[in-house]
């Protein structure tokens, strides 16, 4: 939801395609996700998830391993499951770096790959009849991955070159600074790209590259999306013969449950060039589950509360022009993590107001009740929002993969907008008492180094 | 390639003109592949609208379909060029005032609203020659949405407040965002200014900052009274509209002044002769490095798929198949990617696919280096040069034409693949006066010949009047190394082969033709000031 829900209230962009929605499924009536698709589980434990669609001649193959940076327990080794995606890409026992991309050109394929909090997904999108060697390709580095040291300290350099570029952004040092302020022993309380320390260290951690793989790369962590020109017996043909023989593992990431968190925080990130004051203002909030009415419940709040149309945006964005940015984050994940409002002002003189502004927000809808039509046009939005944006077969594995990763089946995008449909204004009221309270806050701010801005919180170290 | 998570957001502190327009900024979805084949159904085409335009009336390009979905592109054929001296900034403060306030009927605050429960909005587009308005939505929802987008086209309301907002929004933009947020963004904008120093096309999109502060609500007034006219309009639709609706629109927007100045088209640029490097200081971790200098090849030239067959092979937008990001990244770690284009590419860093309707009457040919660890800045801007003139000494391989054809004839269909995408291409084509994108792609490149490429390549690639822009912190140092030619060894951290070790030592000493004087530190904040 994170991306769907950014991309359609907080950006604004228009939407494109609605025309599978009508076209494609049987059975729309009142469901979310309206293609037919099927499930088919090997004895290994890999799923494959086949949704054919009427988009013709292609395929978009999404392949999504449930790990990501929150299964970095070990200490010194933040950002690994984001550098292990890169080395994903250099060569495997059957096919060099250089056969493996020539073989996605000849196909005209779009490849890349991802990391977050809770999965990697390795996607490509390509004609249908390059499906057989692409899944060959595919099924042998997952297998049968294999790079030299040299190659993999090579990668590193690349991974820290990720990092710099990112690193002009004060949003990238926003987003470390709350998450380890706001979570002490969960590993959320790193980012997906890592300390900057440990992304310098990868270089000499191959053997540890090797463990990562032999522990997170099995088929039952592992689930195979193929969305497009395809049938289902060919998808599972293809799985069978070229993903039968991969061996379950056994391992399991002791992930650490984060503690209540019992008093509010603050941290404050001086920063060495100009810029604009940035606040981020969070609340501990509930993990991901399709019929948890506090999460439908925090996912409407979220538009109504923070949305372009909300009074907060109209007051502070568009009336008083105090703020530039107006944007809240509320991700569906493994294990709970945080409801986050952002906000960039544009005078440092301001802050303290506009970080009242925010609090009272939350604090407003602990006692009043939002107004019904407006809930019932966020659920129009929403479910307007999410059909425009499956506008081709890349598009719709792409919306499933989050869900894919926490769930394994579409059925939980289904389940999910049933429970918004349930969600009353009291119920909104409800999840804001139980989850914005004072201790479980955490407020960061970022300014220039040297300004003074209101609201400043424990300084941390500066720009990196 | 492979990135993490946050790029929305990133996006999003990015701001302004980003957040306004584009649908192919949403976070790592690239667009996908070519939906069914368009219904055989009549349409407006090219000799009609130029007829039309011909005598000052709005044309169109229609692209009906059976889907639910109705996309609309209005898009005006004048843009920053023409911005007055001294006021530039007033073409895009016009386009954001537009779609980003009130008409006369309704205020901003009330139109969001009204756009909320469609899940709709509208985006802007201002460029050099072209300024897009943009959006979809739902045919259930097309009455009221056209309705709303009509009145702030036709009727703006032009409040002083609103003014006050967008014109807010730029400044931050080019001092914040773009100088103080973003340095491959700000070496990549600032290269394209002085690529065309001189030139029409020589700001910002967004203006000047000291510019900006100047500007008026009566000059924005101004600007959309003499450029928001029949002629210049060109009124896209695509999507399953009722039959009559293309008419009603174009009734419609025949309450705008009606003739108007025809489409401009601009001169090449005069560049002056020598290689000239201006290096940004600013206070950051790592290197941009961006280069590039005019080219007199469009779309509409018989050499652009040639040229466009050579940048994808140099370097393909975030793609790892090509040859710089090979070089450069694969077998030496310098970065996270290298690339190459032969159009006017904003924003790369959030897109996957470029932007329609950015059509101009000048390209460019242009490198993008990712940003390096500051003690390889001079080693990766020579490694990038060694490559280039390498390929224009060598030029392409037989193996690697046919791959990179067959790649690039395929990826048109990407390219176009949801009909938002293929109305703005459909758009563009019209400007340039060429074929439909996809056949235009497939029929040329099934025409070219290696030949052909390399003679291209010969032909166009050149050194001696290229721009660099280099964004750093120590950039007397930079300057004082490039000046006097000071070898740039480069170390690793694991063993090398002996062809690349090899290679690394010829890069190492390679020769930057620039004179000392063509090298020149810009000290951040007079960038775009």
């Amino acid at each position: 939801m994170r991306y769907l829900i950014l991309a359609a209230l907080v950006l604004s962009v228009p939407l494109l395609g609605i025309a599978q929605q009508t076209r494609g499924g049987s059975n729309s009536g009142s469901k979310l996700f309206t293609y037919p698709y099927t499930i088919d589980d090997l004895p290994n434990g890999l799923r494959l998830i086949t949704v054919p669609t009427d988009y013709p001649n292609l395929v978009a193959l999404y392949t999504v391993v449930a790990v990501g940076s929150r299964n970095e327990v070990e200490a010194g080794k933040s950002g690994f499951a984001h550098f292990f995606e890169h080395m994903m890409f250099r060569g495997s026992e059957n096919y060099t770096p250089e056969q493996r991309e020539e073989i996605f050109k000849r196909a005209g394929a779009e490849t890349n790959a991802y990391t977050t909090d809770d999965r990697t997904v390795y996607h490509a999108t390509f004609s249908k009849e390059d499906l057989e060697e692409i899944m060959k390709a595919e099924a042998d580095r997952f297998q049968r991955l294999k790079y030299t040291p040299e190659q993999f300290k090579t990668e590193a350099k690349a991974v820290k070159g990720e990092y710099d570029k990112n690193s002009a952004n004060p949003f990238s040092k926003m987003n470390e600074v709350m998450r380890e302020t706001a979570f002490k022993r969960h590993t959320y309380s790193h980012t997906t790209m890592g300390y900057l320390k440990d992304i310098e260290d990868m270089p000499n951690q191959y053997d540890y590259s090797l463990e990562f793989f032999k522990r997170f790369y099995r088929p039952e962590y592992t689930t195979i999306v193929v969305v497009g020109d395809v049938t289902r017996q060919r998808a599972l043909d293809l799985t069978k013969r070229y993903w039968g023989s991969w061996q379950r593992g056994t391992y399991k990431a002791d992930i650490p449950d984060e503690p209540e968190q019992k008093e509010s925080r603050t941290a404050h990130i001086p920063w060495d060039a100009p810029t604009l004051p940035h606040l981020a203002v969070a609340f501990r909030a509930p993990k991901f589950s399709d019929t948890s009415k506090e999460l439908a419940a925090l996912d409407l709040f979220q538009s109504v509360a923070f949305g372009e149309n909300s009074e907060l945006y109209q007051q502070l964005v568009l009336k008083e022009q105090k703020v530039d940015v107006l944007a809240a984050d509320f991700g569906h994940q493994a294990d709970p993590e945080l409801f986050t409002v952002y906000a960039r002002v544009k005078d440092p003189a301001q802050v303290g107001y506009v970080r009242e502004q925010i609090l009272k927000t939350f604090e407003r809808h602990k006692t009043e009740l939002i107004d019904q039509a407006k809930l019932d046009a966020t659920r129009s939005r929403m479910r307007y929002g999410f059909a425009m944006g499956m506008n081709s077969n890349n598009a719709i594995a792409g919306a499933l993969a989050p869900y894919i990763a926490l769930e394994r089946t579409p059925e939980t995008l289904n389940r999910l907008f049933d429970t918004y449909q349930t969600v009353t204004a009291a119920d909104v009221r409800d999840a804001a008492r139980k989850y914005f309270r004072d201790e479980s806050r955490t407020i960061v701010t970022l300014a220039t180094k040297g300004q003074n801005i209101a609201a400043l919180g424990r300084t941390v170290e500066g720009q990196n | 390639m492979r990135r993490t998570l946050s790029l929305l957001l990133i996006a999003l502190f990015m701001l302004a003109p980003l957040a306004a327009a584009h649908a192919q900024t949403r976070g790592r979805r690239r667009a996908a592949p070519k939906a069914a084949p368009k219904p055989k159904m009549p349409t407006s085409n090219q000799p009609a609208s130029n007829a039309d335009a011909a005598a000052g009336k709005p044309a169109n390009v229609l692209e009906p379909s059976q889907s639910p979905l109705v996309s609309v592109r209005l898009l005006f054929m004048t843009g920053t060029a023409s911005d007055p001296a001294g006021k530039e900034g007033v073409a895009s403060l016009t386009a954001a005032l537009l779609a980003q306030g009130g008409s006369r009927t309704m205020t901003y605050g009330q139109i969001v609203e009204a756009f909320y429960p469609m899940a709709a909005g509208f985006g802007w587009q201002a460029d050099k020659e072209m300024t897009a308005f943009s959006g979809t939505t739902h045919v259930d929802n097309l009455e009221k949405y056209y309705a709303i987008v009509r009145d702030m086209l036709l009727d703006p309301g032009f409040r002083e407040d609103d003014f006050a907002r967008v014109k807010s929004d730029a400044v931050n933009f080019l001092k914040v965002s773009l100088r103080q947020g973003n340095d491959e963004e700000l070496g990549k904008e600032y290269l394209y200014n002085i690529i065309y120093a001189g030139h029409p096309y020589a700001h910002h999109n967004m203006g000047t900052v000291s510019s900006l502060e100047r500007l008026t609500l009566d000059d924005v007034r101004g600007f959309y009274r003499q450029n928001y006219t029949q002629g210049n309009l060109v009124i896209g639709l695509a999507g399953g509209y009722p039959a009559d609706f293309p008419a009603r629109v174009e009734s419609d927007f025949a309450r705008l002044p009606s003739g108007g100045p025809a489409p401009k088209r601009f001169a090449q640029p005069t560049v002056a002769p020598g290689m000239r490097i201006e290096i940004i200081q600013r206070e950051t971790r790592a290197t941009a490095i961006s280069l590039g200098f005019p080219i007199p090849v469009t779309r509409a030239h018989k050499d652009w798929p040639a040229l466009a067959l050579v940048a994808s092979y140099l370097g393909q937008h975030r793609s790892s198949v090509s040859h710089l990001y090979q070089r450069l990244r694969e077998a030496r770690g310098l970065n996270y990617g290298d690339y190459a284009y032969v159009e006017y590419f904003p924003r790369g860093m959030f897109q996957f696919t470029p932007s329609p309707n950015l059509g101009r009457s000048s390209q460019i040919f242009q490198i993008w280096i990712r940003p390096v660890e500051p003690q390889n800045a001079h080693f990766a801007l020579r490694a990038t040069l060694f490559e280039y003139d390498k390929l224009i000494r060598e030029g392409m391989k037989q193996e690697d034409f046919a791959g990179i054809r067959d790649f690039l004839t395929k990826y048109s269909n990407v390219l176009t693949s949801t009909q938002g995408a293929r109305l703005g291409y459909a758009l563009d084509s019209r400007y340039y006066g060429t074929p439909e994108y996809t056949s235009f792609m497939r029929e040329s490149l099934s025409r070219l010949t290696l030949a052909d490429v390399n003679r291209a390549i010969r032909q166009y690639l050149k050194t001696d009047r290229m721009r660099v822009v280099m964004v750093t912190k120590d950039a007397a140092a930079l300057r004082d190394a490039i000046v006097k030619g000071t070898p740039s060894p480069i170390t690793y951290n694991s063993p090398k082969p002996a062809d690349i070790l090899a290679e690394d030592k010829i890069i190492e000493t390679y020769k930057v033709g620039v004179r000392p004087e063509q090298v020149v530190i810009v000290p951040v904040d007079r960038v775009f000031q």
